[in-house]
């Protein structure tokens, strides 16, 4: 192809990154819920962390579809989802575009892709997922999240701000196009990780370009794996190469080693920026299946092996243990907190959530909180439900229908309506009947079940007999309803 | 007619005919002709076809809604319910009304309430949302303390301040719009109960005196009329209800502009004494209006 066309290719793959940046923006910053749950799983299909969850444990579809789209994608063509597909890869290449503005001569130099850090992440997340159940790489490191997490965090508030103030002013004049959502900022501590979680990529991609996709990034494990056996892929013509660098100045990902006229292909991120650089076309992107131009293996020195057992090891170790939480189905102790209605027990949640906030943002009833350490160091800003700014709307299913990785699985409504989430505590001191012999019955009022009632023969709730329907099963299908007076 | 002259004579009549409007406005406000019945109770049609026969019987809907008011009607949206579960006012009712306000010149009809389970999914749930945009009238949002400002209940017992929303605070003509039901906390949910969605602290009412606030706040806010939709009455499990199960067909309307008339009437209809509900016996002490059935005119249409 010629120089030109290997420019439109690349100005093609700008636009579609940019495309699925809005989309996948959009999905976080919807207070109206104007997007349909069906396009947030079509666009979150293609997600490579929580897809594979989902098809590894509930399948589905549209996560299947997804999933053999973006495998198939890689391996013909190599790593092109890291800058069209993640974006958390776009937002990076915004970063890198604005360091090469401030400063022109920008370039990052040539080194090996700590590989050696990056494959073991994605290792010890796969057996502590699978082990321990424990989420906790993908809940630090996946890419999809870590943004999901940014736009809802700070992002969301500014939108509804701005919503805010436009349904002030309009409603002042009586138009109620827009209308007031209360701003609720999320917990400190979760906004605190995600901030110095970003301070670092915005460090790291200013000053190293796409290095935290070639050290951390569990997705870009997956995929650079992947990419080692892509049938299309780059190399450098040594015939045609006339060692200006050229190539290596553009390289966002650091992979070209110019002097020895080599691409670290499973370290390409498939921006194609180097193609329509090289002056001198010796660069290809061509069929290479069964040819020359394969990636290095990776090295493990043993300095690097004995890093891992005496830091690794017991790292890992520290944050499997304040993980383990009970894993009962039906929460009992107030000192637990609640995952949402779907997400079957907290041991199953926690081992699936990448905590991306995407339930958070849609649950229309604001029930649904990113967490601090409430499930633990290892759930850290996995969501929960905090019954102190709402409550989970009986008829909605919308968690589930929205959730990525299957954590919260998708129910029908019937379903979800006998899908017992914790047990409530009737203190009967407190209330307003028994304490002030007044009517007030708001408990009575509001439960969709009537498991909360009183005597129907009572003239005043003053005399009235309070009864709690309690389940008598964990089990959704076969909730036997026995009246069991309260203490 | 040279042009000063047309000036000068149409300058006057416009004066003189907004004179004769001001005026004819200030004498209904001192007291006006008094409303042909006290109450009207229909049944046996559909809900809208029901409020065309008893708004007729009231004088027309003229009698209430001017020319140019802005009217806020108020139905009970409180809960993310279907129609024929009897948890929220009927939407074919509702859009009725709105049809009826726009006949009689209201140069707006807004909807609104603040309901119970999450506001938009009520809103949309309940079909009031759908019916009030295809009559042409708007809904306006109830789900934020923003919209909802501070009110002084001068003659209240146990409320005497609250937040009131806006655009009701900014209406000509209120129209109270409730479903008749059984409540597990007020025992009746009517024309009284209804207006608890008016305000955004329901909370302080319930833990506070909840039979003496729903009557206190009846002293400061008096809609101009009252239509109390009986068609689905939810005779068990209210104010939510659990199913259908909870529903009886009565196909029943009751039209008062007396609140306190329309849910003495709407208890009997209902099954039950007004003195049975402490609310209602409360608004009558305190002479909000009258529960005397036996004394008032009533007309009865059975279409």
């Amino acid at each position: 192809m010629t120089k030109f066309g290997w420019k439109t290719v690349r100005k093609i793959r700008v636009v579609v990154s940019l495309t699925f940046l809005v989309m996948t923006t959009a999905l976080f910053l919807d207070p109206w819920h104007l997007i349909p749950s069906k396009f947030v799983t079509y666009v979150t299909s293609l997600q490579i962390v929580p897809v594979l969850l989902k098809t590894i444990m509930s399948g589905g579809a549209v996560a299947v579809g997804g999933l053999i789209f973006v495998v198939a994608m890689t391996l013909l063509f190599g790593r092109v989802y890291c800058s069209t597909i993640c974006p958390f890869g776009t937002l990076q290449d915004i970063l890198v575009r604005v360091s090469r503005k401030i400063n022109h001569r920008k370039r990052f130099k040539h080194y090996k892709a700590p590989q050696w850090l990056q494959y073991p992440i994605l290792a010890v997340g796969a057996v502590m997922a699978v082990l321990s159940g424990s989420m906790i790489v993908g809940d630090l490191l996946d890419p999809f999240s870590n943004y999901g997490r940014l736009i809802a965090g700070f992002a969301l508030p500014v939108i509804l701000l701005v919503n805010n103030v436009l349904a002030g002013l309009l409603g002042h004049f009586g138009i109620y196009l827009f209308y007031d959502i209360p701003v609720r900022i999320h917990e400190v501590g979760m906004l605190f990780f995600a901030l110095l979680f970003f301070a670092t990529v915005v460090y790291l991609s200013m000053t190293e370009g796409r290095l935290f996709c070639n050290s951390f990034c569990p997705a870009g494990a997956i995929l650079s794996l992947m990419s080692r056996i892509s049938a299309v892929r780059l190399v450098i013509r040594g015939d045609l190469c006339n060692d200006c660098g050229a190539c290596d100045r553009v390289c966002k990902a650091q992979c070209i080693d110019s002097e020895a006229r080599r691409i670290d292909f499973s370290a390409c991120v498939g921006c194609f920026n180097c193609l329509p650089a090289c002056p001198t076309n010796a660069i290809e992107y061509a069929n290479r299946l069964g040819r020359e131009g394969r990636p290095e293996p990776v090295v493990f020195d043993s300095g690097r092996r004995e890093f891992f057992k005496n830091v690794g090891v017991p790292a890992a170790a520290l944050l499997i243990a304040p993980g383990v939480v009970e894993s009962g189905i039906v929460v009992s102790s107030s000192r637990q907190p609640i995952s949402p209605p779907g997400s079957i027990s907290i041991g199953r949640f926690t081992s699936l959530c990448t905590a991306c906030h995407l339930c958070v943002v849609s649950c229309p009833t604001n029930v649904l909180k990113p967490s601090f350490l409430e499930y633990g160091l290892a759930g850290m800003s996995q969501p929960m439900m905090k019954y102190e700014f709402g409550y989970c709307n009986y008829d909605c299913t919308v968690c589930g229908e929205v959730c990525p990785t299957g954590a919260i699985l998708k129910t029908d409504v019937a379903a979800k309506k006998l899908t017992q989430i914790g047990s409530a505590k009737f203190n009967k001191d407190d209330c307003i009947v028994v304490a002030k012999k007044k009517d007030c019955s708001a408990c009575s009022e509001h439960c969709p079940t009537k498991a909360v009632l009183h005597s129907p023969g009572a003239r005043s709730l003053t005399r009235a007999h309070f009864f709690c329907r309690k389940s008598t099963t964990n089990s959704a299908s076969d909730a036997a309803l026995v009246k069991m007076p309260v203490p | 007619m040279d042009r000063r002259t047309f000036v000068k004579q149409s300058l006057g009549a416009s004066i003189a005919f907004g004179a004769f409007m001001k005026t004819g406005r200030m004498f209904e406000v001192l007291g006006g002709a008094p409303l042909p019945y006290d109450l009207v109770a229909v049944k046996g049609g559909e809900p809208d076809t029901m409020f065309d026969w008893g708004i007729k019987a009231l004088g027309g809907m003229r009698t209430f809604v001017k020319k140019g008011d802005k009217v806020v009607v108020k139905p009970n949206i409180g809960w993310d319910v279907s129609p024929e579960r009897g948890g929220n006012t009927n939407p074919k009712l509702v859009s009725r009304i709105i049809q009826h306000c726009f006949e009689a010149g209201a140069r707006e009809v807004s909807v609104v309430d603040h309901p119970c389970d999450e506001w938009q999914r009520c809103y949309a749930h309940s079909g009031i949302e759908k019916a009030v945009k295809d009559t042409g009238g708007k809904m306006v949002p109830g789900g934020s303390p923003s919209y909802y400002d501070k009110v002084s209940i001068n003659k209240g017992k146990a409320l005497t301040s609250t937040r009131e929303h806006e655009v009701i605070l900014d209406s000509d003509v209120f129209i109270n719009v409730p479903i008749l039901k059984c409540h597990s906390g007020s025992k009746l949910t009517a024309g009284l109960k209804n207006m608890m969605g008016n305000v955004w602290d329901r909370e302080y009412w319930h833990r506070t005196d909840l039979h003496q606030c729903i009557a206190d706040f009846a002293t400061y806010r008096k809609p101009a009329l009252n239509v109390l939709d009986a068609y689905y009455v939810m005779k068990q499990n209210g104010p939510r209800g659990v199913s259908v199960n909870d529903v009886v067909t009565m196909k029943a309307q009751l039209i008062s502009a007396d609140i306190v008339t329309l849910d003495a009437a709407g208890a009997k209809l209902y099954g039950m004494q007004p003195d049975d509900v402490r609310h209602i016996r409360i608004a009558a002490e305190m002479k909000i209006g009258r529960v005397d059935l036996e004394n008032l005119k009533i007309k009865r249409i059975t279409i």
